[in-house]
């Protein structure tokens, strides 16, 4: 059996592919998010590949090699930069190293001077050094695959709850409807902001944890459109027959409401991704987020704005912040046109 | 009648109990040897001028001029007992006791008794003498439930016992515990209060919220807008003015403090000229944000001043309770691979010096013979492979019996994260792997003192003399709430802190507090930071300083206030004209960096 899209989805296809700059921006941003997943290829203080008497390594993913395997005093991770120095006048033993050959938490001091240091080809920092000698591109790439993932992971779950919620709101009514009004009226009353930052001073956040509280707050905002395409859908005479033919609840909101009211769910993907971004990097720009020394584009930006004689570390990555949500909003605007009701939908 | 009698007992027996203080009909003991000072070095400058108003900044309104009571514990609270006066103050120099209130003192033969003959010349600001009676007031005042400050309460009660008056101009004040005489004095050097204006304490605390108290020393309160600026003026005719270690000092007419609630906004004040003064300490002032024009051209002038002073304890406080750090090996292998150097010369740009002993900058008290531990990956490689910590698993980190030698550090500042995460891969090198614990500055000090931490990253600045019970001694360890942070207990450590703190004789206190600096830095569960030995301000050109611009405890004095420290700085009028017209027509002056080290002391 051929797998075939249902024709209006084809369209819907076709028309977010008509719009440029919507189309070339997903294009972009998947492959970005894609690269991200391999960042330690691209961006590492380990080597790729050492060819060493004889031997071939592939340290990148795998446990540490000390020093002492290559020939130095030291029992404590290889110096893969110190060895391609070494092995700069040897013709037997090579070493390749990853584009930006600095990892996200080291720290490279030099005598003499001090962090942060500007952009540098020659120490290949090509966006130059946080306060503490971290190089800021390796910061800045680490840092969106942290939050980009948090996003997409938050998204995730907080669609599969709003949307659940919402619907059943909608296909029940009633008391229960009435009920879930009333309590999300009361939690969507509470400080989310405060609330975190409660939680971050008495207990350290990690990924998971964040993700939790951040749920707690961030399921709402669906269920109300939820709530409402449900009420209007199950009005609906396909709903009427599957519900005369037998069907259960879940089958009916699941199976049969929920494909429908799709396009209220994926026109607010892309916005929703945006705000997963920027309330880890508020949270991390207030200090309330991941614990250091975990690169984050929040971090980040709070050393800069403190830094402002430093440039270099704001405008990194207040331009990748920029760049990243703006494609994104390309992206939202384009699912949005794709998906615009007036375009394929016929009222009876 | 029965009713009456009764009350009347009741009443004198609460008069026989409660009074500590009386008019006693007992005299003075004999052959008392009454001792004063005047042959210590005077530390104002004779060249300073008066005049001129001194501008500060205040990042909040107070929230009441009570310098007891709620709310009174706010920072302006020093301002207010900066101009109290105590009976005797204490040379910031030589430490020697200097008259103040009282002229002369002695010493009872047990050491819980000070007398004093009291200045007939002192005046409370409202023109009213300052009499013995006040100083029995003060007792009556601290333990009062009246003024809602239980700490207080507590303390007059516990460590004054009584205070007597001989006559009008003597009196002896007394503690319930002896103390050695060098630190006698810092318990029973009492402040008068003004019984006449207090009178009634019923409703102190809001009655006496916005009330200006009578004091005695060189300023008072003149001028309160609420929310924005409160301005002290100088007592023209202060009684104190031409006493030895009084002359020359607190000079400027009014200091005015203003409510500016940013530090960022309150530099940029300072750099427009609005602002006399700013305290640059922290790197981040000293070496980037005091540089530009206004230094260059010499109008700001900036002056590094070293101290020796008490220096807070901060360091690695290792809890013995973890399994981990019963081991010494571990505790010791964790000192050799702490490269604190590393972050003081790379990252702090060297401003800061090791520290060595726990107690350092305590003068006599510091055991200048010890010597942190050096980094050094071999020393603690091998104690961590005595520990059992020998293999190394897949990530560089140790391992022994399937445990990872991970260990957490509690601390509470978001400024110190850059250091220790220089540490972390620091310590990553020698196989231990340290997860940043870093929670507000009241969590983690919580949870430092219900001894969950690992390690606490931090801490304690106390009184001038050091002090070892209540960190030390086992009696505090393996419990909550107490500062044995490191849960040492050591039979050794007991003895000498039991021998420590009976001890009246001064030589033989100084030699047991070097052997306790001494057993803590055999014992490791301390593993010492680094000292800020020093203060760095900038000022504008027209404020002026002695030859020497500050003294050994109190650093450069920018203080209006303190009595022992402050005010020995003046503001040169004719030089602000100068320099304000001179900075409008773009002339200029030859930059100041001023760096003074008489105070400083060598521990390398």
């Amino acid at each position: 059996m051929r797998f075939q899209l249902n024709p209006l989805t084809l369209k819907k296809i076709q028309r977010f592919k008509s719009i440029r700059r919507g189309y070339y921006s997903f294009i972009i941003f998947t492959v970005i998010v894609l690269l991200s997943c391999f960042a330690e290829m691209l961006v590492n203080s380990r080597a790729l590949l050492v060819h060493y008497e004889g031997s071939w390594y592939f340290p990148t993913y795998g446990a540490v090699i000390p020093g002492k395997v290559f020939g130095f005093d030291y029992e404590y991770e290889t110096d893969y930069r110190d060895l391609e120095k070494r092995f700069s006048n040897d013709s037997e033993n090579f070493i390749i190293m990853p584009l930006i050959p600095y990892n996200a938490y080291e720290n490279d001091l030099k005598a003499a001077k001090f962090p942060p240091f500007p952009p540098s080809i020659e120490d290949k920092h090509y966006l130059g050094t946080d306060t503490t000698g971290r190089d800021v591109a390796a910061r800045l790439i680490y840092g969106f695959r942290t939050a980009i993932f948090f996003s997409l992971i938050l998204l995730v779950v907080s669609y599969l709850v709003g949307v659940s919620i919402g619907a059943a709101m909608g296909y029940f009514g009633g008391l229960f409807d009435l009920l879930f009004q009333r309590i999300i009226e009361i939690w969507s009353n509470i400080p989310f902001l405060y609330v975190i930052m409660i939680v971050s001073s008495i207990m350290i956040p990690n990924f998971l944890t964040l993700i939790a509280i951040i749920l707690l707050f961030g399921w709402i905002q669906l269920t109300w459109y939820m709530r409402t395409i449900t009420y209007k859908e199950k009005a609906r005479e396909y709903v009427m027959a599957a519900k005369a033919l037998g069907a259960s609840h879940s089958r009916v909101i699941f199976q049969h409401i929920l494909p429908n009211t799709v396009s209220i769910i994926i026109t607010f993907i892309p916005f929703s991704l945006t705000s997963g971004i920027i309330a880890l990097t508020s949270l991390d720009f207030l200090g309330f987020g991941l614990p250091a020394p975990t690169p984050s584009w929040g971090e980040l930006l709070s050393q800069g704005s403190n830094n402002l004689e430093s440039l270099w570390i704001v405008s990194s990555v207040v331009v990748s912040m920029t760049v990243i949500l703006v494609m994104v909003a390309f992206i939202g605007e384009a699912v949005r046109e794709a998906f615009d009701p007036k375009k394929h939908t016929t009222y009876e | 009648m029965k009713k009456f009698s009764i009350c009347l007992i009741a009443i004198l027996c609460s008069a026989i109990f409660n009074s500590s203080f009386s008019l006693a009909s007992t005299s003075l003991p004999k052959n008392l040897h009454w001792l004063t000072n005047d042959q210590d070095p005077v530390y104002s400058s004779p060249n300073a001028s008066k005049g001129g108003t001194l501008r500060n900044m205040l990042e909040s309104f107070p929230l009441t001029l009570r310098y007891v009571g709620p709310d009174s514990n706010g920072s302006f609270r020093s301002a207010i007992l900066g101009n109290h006066m105590a009976l005797v103050e204490e040379h910031p120099n030589t430490f020697n006791l200097i008259p103040s209130l009282a002229t002369h003192w002695a010493y009872s033969d047990d050491n819980t008794t000070m007398y004093f003959k009291l200045n007939p010349n002192a005046k409370w600001s409202d023109g009213q003498p300052v009499k013995a009676s006040d100083y029995a007031f003060t007792l009556e005042f601290m333990r009062s439930k009246d003024i809602v400050a239980p700490w207080y309460n507590t303390y007059y009660k516990d460590q004054i016992k009584e205070v007597i008056i001989y006559d009008e101009h003597t009196i002896s004040v007394s503690t319930n515990q002896p103390k050695p005489r060098d630190e006698l004095h810092s318990h029973i050097s009492i402040s008068p209060t003004p019984k006449h204006f207090y009178g009634d304490l019923s409703g102190f605390v809001r009655k006496f919220n916005w009330k200006i108290a009578p004091n005695t020393g060189a300023y008072q309160i003149s001028n309160i807008k609420k929310g924005k600026s409160i301005t002290f003026s100088r007592k023209k005719n202060w009684w104190a003015k031409d006493l030895k270690y009084f002359k020359n000092r607190f000079n400027v007419d009014r200091v005015k403090y203003s409510v500016i609630r940013d530090l960022n906004i309150g530099w940029e004040y300072f750099l427009k000229g609005n602002l006399d003064f700013f305290s640059i300490t922290l790197p981040l002032y000293w070496h980037q944000k005091a540089t530009g024009p206004e230094f260059d051209n010499g109008y700001i002038h900036k002056l590094w001043f070293y101290t020796d002073a008490p220096m807070p304890s901060v360091g690695l406080w290792l809890n013995q309770d973890k399994t981990i750090f019963k081991d010494i090996n571990v505790r010791l292998g964790l000192a050799h691979a702490f490269n604190i150097e590393k972050v003081n010369q790379q990252v702090l740009r060297g401003d800061y010096t090791r520290k060595h002993s726990i107690h350092s900058g305590f003068g006599k008290y510091t055991n200048l013979n010890i010597k942190a531990r050096e980094y050094d990956l071999n020393k603690a490689n091998n104690y961590f492979n005595k520990a059992g910590w020998k293999q190394r698993g897949d990530d560089g980190i140790r391992i022994k019996d399937g445990q990872r030698l991970s260990i957490a550090v509690t601390y509470g500042h978001e400024a110190h994260t850059p250091r220790l995460v220089v540490l972390k891969e620091e310590y990553k090198k020698a196989g231990v792997e340290l997860v940043l614990r870093k929670v507000d500055s009241a969590a983690s000090f919580k949870s430092v003192l219900e001894k969950k931490h690992d390690v606490w990253w931090g801490g304690l600045i106390g009184g001038r003399k050091p002090q070892y019970w209540g960190q030390f001694h086992s009696e505090n360890a393996h419990k909550l709430q107490t500062n044995n942070f490191t849960n040492t207990d050591d039979a050794k450590i007991d003895s000498m802190i039991d021998a420590y703190r009976s001890a009246m004789n001064i030589e033989e206190r100084i030699k047991l507090a070097h052997a306790l600096q001494q057993r803590i830095h055999d014992l490791g569960a301390w593993i010492p930071r680094l000292d800020t030995p020093y203060s760095r301000i900038a000022y504008w050109r027209w404020v002026k300083f002695p030859d020497i611009p500050g003294t050994r405890i109190g650093g450069p004095s920018v203080s209006a206030f303190d009595l022992a420290q402050g005010g020995l700085f003046w503001i040169d009028t004719k030089q602000k004209k100068t320099t304000l017209t001179a900075r409008k027509k773009g002339k200029t002056f030859t930059p100041v960096t001023r760096i003074d080290e008489t105070y400083r002391v060598n521990t390398q």
